[in-house]
């Protein structure tokens, strides 16, 4: 066993440790919730490239990879159907997060995310015109800061929600611009989502 | 300054929960292992918009790859193998930019950005930014993210000798740097 701390690795770790807060950025969270949940699961390829941990392949090996894979595109060239264009948010990078959370390049729909803060709260749902006021529809995620946060494919144009809080009272988005709902008189929310 | 982020908090059954579906415990994870991730990329790329890039890159995968993590095993060292590729990843791609910068302008690097308070702190970043990536990595992961030599071998598949000998360089550039850069303030 080599013993190499002493007074000066000692006060670097210290230092380095100390560098960064304790607790997580809920939006940092939520941001990377939003990110998971939206992103399309890999493909079976992708899931065999990753295991073959490409990021830090030699040199040699992804060009090894890179012919077969040009070699395969050839052949698959002449004997797969065309496909209809993709989204290229959908098909750019190895892995397509998204800042804001991902498209779905088919239906035209933009995932959206929802953060509602009840502390106190033992389950969030988000019912909406979009999902038929269904209250196990969406349910939201507990963050341990008391934020929760859900995100959800919507077509674009205005959407009308609210939170279902312990799934007994509906409670209006502080985040957004409240309105009341003509018909019925609950609390609820709009929402605008823009056209892509 | 902050306390230092906590060592292992995590409850063996939460990562287990994930992998079943459960997303609270997922976000229950995400949010216990942040701090931890976020301060290793911060200290492997140097900067926050890249290591905030690597972390996030780095849960959406754990995410899409819960099926593969072995019900014994420990989360933190799955964990930091993927980061520790995403951080590397980020390293080459902003070489292979900063390749291209040389034809052109060069690029304002500014105020280092993740150095706060003393000034041996920045003096601390500039040398470990000094370090070859294998030994900032193994340094990092023995000293401040306290993983056991053998969970680093499992991380970055390099053999327990080898990695000692890794960790031990890193130790004796740091020292040997920081007197010299100690030395010059004077």
């Amino acid at each position: 066993m080599i013993d190499e701390r002493d007074a000066v690795i000692e006060a670097v770790r210290g230092r380095l440790r100390a560098s960064v807060a304790d607790q997580a950025d809920p939006r940092a969270v939520a941001r990377i919730l939003s990110a998971a949940f939206a992103a399309p699961a890999p493909s079976r390829w992708r899931r065999w490239l990753d295991a073959w941990h490409l990021p830090v392949m030699s040199r040699v090996g992804a060009a090894v990879v890179a012919v077969i894979a040009l070699a395969a595109g050839f052949v698959a060239r002449g004997v797969l159907p065309n496909r209809a264009p993709v989204d290229p948010m959908a098909v750019t990078g190895e892995f397509p997060i998204p800042v804001t959370p991902a498209s779905d390049p088919r239906s035209g729909a933009v995932a959206t995310q929802f953060v509602f803060e009840a502390p106190a709260a033992q389950s969030v749902a988000l019912v909406g015109d979009f999902n038929g006021w269904v209250p196990t529809a969406a349910p939201l995620v507990r963050l341990r800061s008391g934020v929760w946060t859900v995100t959800v494919p919507l077509m674009p144009g205005r959407h009308v929600y609210a939170f279902l809080v312990d799934g007994a009272r509906l409670e209006a988005d502080p985040r957004a611009a409240a309105v009341v709902d003509a018909d019925y008189g609950r609390p609820s929310s709009v929402v605008m989502v823009p056209g892509r | 300054m902050s306390s230092s982020p906590p060592s292992s908090p995590i409850d063996p059954s939460l990562p287990l929960r994930a992998k079943g579906g459960d997303r609270q415990a997922f976000a229950q994870l995400v949010e216990l292992c942040y701090p931890r991730s976020l301060r290793f990329a911060l200290h492997m790329v140097g900067n926050r918009e890249d290591a905030e890039e690597a972390v996030q890159d780095t849960f959406v995968r754990v995410y899409h790859h819960l099926g593969r993590f072995r019900d014994d095993g420990r989360f933190e060292p799955w964990l930091f193998r993927i980061l520790a590729n995403r951080c590397r990843t980020v390293l080459a791609k902003r070489r292979r930019h900063a390749e291209v910068i040389q034809y052109g302008d060069v690029p304002d690097h500014g105020a280092p950005t993740m150095v706060e308070g003393p000034d041996w702190m920045e003096e601390i970043h500039k040398v470990l930014a000094t370090l070859p990536v294998e030994q900032r990595e193994a340094f990092l992961l023995h000293h401040v993210e306290e993983l056991a030599y053998e969970e680093i071998a499992a991380v970055t598949g390099v053999k327990l000798s080898a990695l000692r000998m890794r960790v031990k360089r890193a130790c004796d550039l740091l020292r040997v740097r920081l007197a010299e850069v100690r030395r010059d303030d004077r």
